[in-house]
């Protein structure tokens, strides 16, 4: 009687056993969880401006000319492009002079440098609103 | 979303510069009021003004941030530039008071007896409590870096237990620093040695308070998910100024509670 109250109780320890470790699997894999995660990324909580800026440079565009101009030639082919949001944009000549050159760029026909020459055109720019 | 081709922050008007400067005014009369009259309502109404000052503009700073997106990358790098130049300012700060003890200690008057630390004075033993104190800090150090690493990682959990545990680390200095205030030989008025052991050692346990409450509600914002794990400069502002506390005290151990002693 006594040796089968000890086997039942060692049956059912065994099979607790058991289940424990079945459960271990989730628990290693919960606390696998908790330890890697749990942080938010910007993909899933950036907002606002920087969200949109987020999108755009993934989409390889740059809404807000955060990265440096394009490098152009500057000749009649391969005009200097000046992005603008309105139909002209204040351009600052460095390419062939000492100093300077300041010049309102137009829309239309691309302009040149009053002082070295190259050539520049305006291009109308999209924002993100 | 302001219509605008750059990607700055253009801040709406707000209150608390001038909030800001009426406090400053209203703290530095208090002072002289306070010390010449003997009335602190002037120094009581600055401070809350301050405090209401540095809450809500701070407040301000973290909606237009985390709730806004104001904060782009050229935006975050400002800021960087911000924190790196104020804290040289605060170097510079504590410079003067390492001048001050260096030209007293290292060419002793006649007055002292010659001699650092002067008669009279029995300095606190470097490898007691001003020992532990290091290795508190220099624990903590180590907590905040582990800190950060985990919020790269995205790990909540780790995240909060080690910021948790820098915080700890950081009362437990001030802790014990108010234990050895109370229980140290000399005082203030002690002569030089007193006054630069306690201006210095007494600026930098408020720069502890101020780094701890950086770090207390870095911990909050943590725990509301403010931080991701690619932009968290708050946090990263208040762990540079962490190592710089931790830095000066080291300067302060080396020099005022070793050499000195």
């Amino acid at each position: 009687m006594a040796a089968r109250l000890l086997l039942r109780s060692a049956f059912r320890a065994a099979t607790t056993c058991l289940y424990l470790l079945c459960d271990s699997d989730v628990c290693l894999r919960l606390a696998l969880f908790c330890v890697t995660s749990g942080i938010p990324t910007d993909e899933e909580q950036a907002t606002g401006l920087e969200k949109v800026i987020l999108k755009a440079t993934k989409e390889g565009k740059d809404p807000y000319s955060m990265l440096k101009p394009k490098e152009y030639a500057g000749t009649k082919a391969d005009p200097h492009l000046v992005p603008s949001v309105t139909n002209k944009r204040i351009v600052g000549c460095e390419e062939d002079n000492t100093a300077v050159i300041w010049f309102w760029l137009h829309e239309g026909e691309a302009q040149r440098c009053p002082s070295c020459g190259s050539h520049y055109k305006l291009v109308p720019h999209e924002l993100p609103h | 979303m302001a219509h605008q081709a750059h990607a700055y922050h253009m801040v709406d008007p707000s209150p608390w510069p001038l909030t800001g400067a009426i406090s400053a005014l209203l703290m530095t009369s208090g002072l002289a009021t306070w010390w010449h009259y003997k009335t602190t309502t002037l120094l009581f109404l600055g401070t809350t003004l301050l405090l209401l000052t540095m809450f809500q503009w701070w407040r301000d700073i973290i909606r237009e941030s985390t709730f806004q997106g104001h904060h782009s990358t050229p935006v975050q790098k400002g800021l960087r530039y911000g924190m790196v130049l104020f804290i040289t300012s605060e170097v510079f700060f504590f410079i003067g008071f390492f001048w001050a003890f260096y030209h007293s200690s290292l060419a002793p008057a006649i007055e002292l007896g010659g001699l650092w630390p002067p008669t009279g004075i029995t300095p606190l033993d470097p490898f007691e409590v001003p020992l532990l104190n290091t290795a508190v800090l220099l624990a903590s150090g180590v907590t905040v870096t582990w800190a950060h690493h985990t919020i790269m990682e995205g790990a909540r959990k780790p995240a909060l237990q080690s910021l948790t545990l820098t915080v700890l680390l950081g009362l437990y200095f001030t802790a014990l620093q108010a234990m050895e205030y109370y229980e140290a030989p000399f005082t203030l008025a002690d002569g030089v040695y007193g006054c630069t052991f306690f201006v210095a050692t007494g600026f930098h346990g408020l720069h502890v308070i101020i780094g701890t409450t950086f770090l207390m509600v870095c911990l909050l914002r943590h725990t509301h998910y403010h931080f991701t794990s690619n932009h968290h400069f708050g946090f990263e502002a208040g762990a540079w100024y962490w190592h710089f506390v931790d830095v000066v005290w080291l300067f302060l151990y080396i020099s005022i509670y070793w050499w000195g002693s």
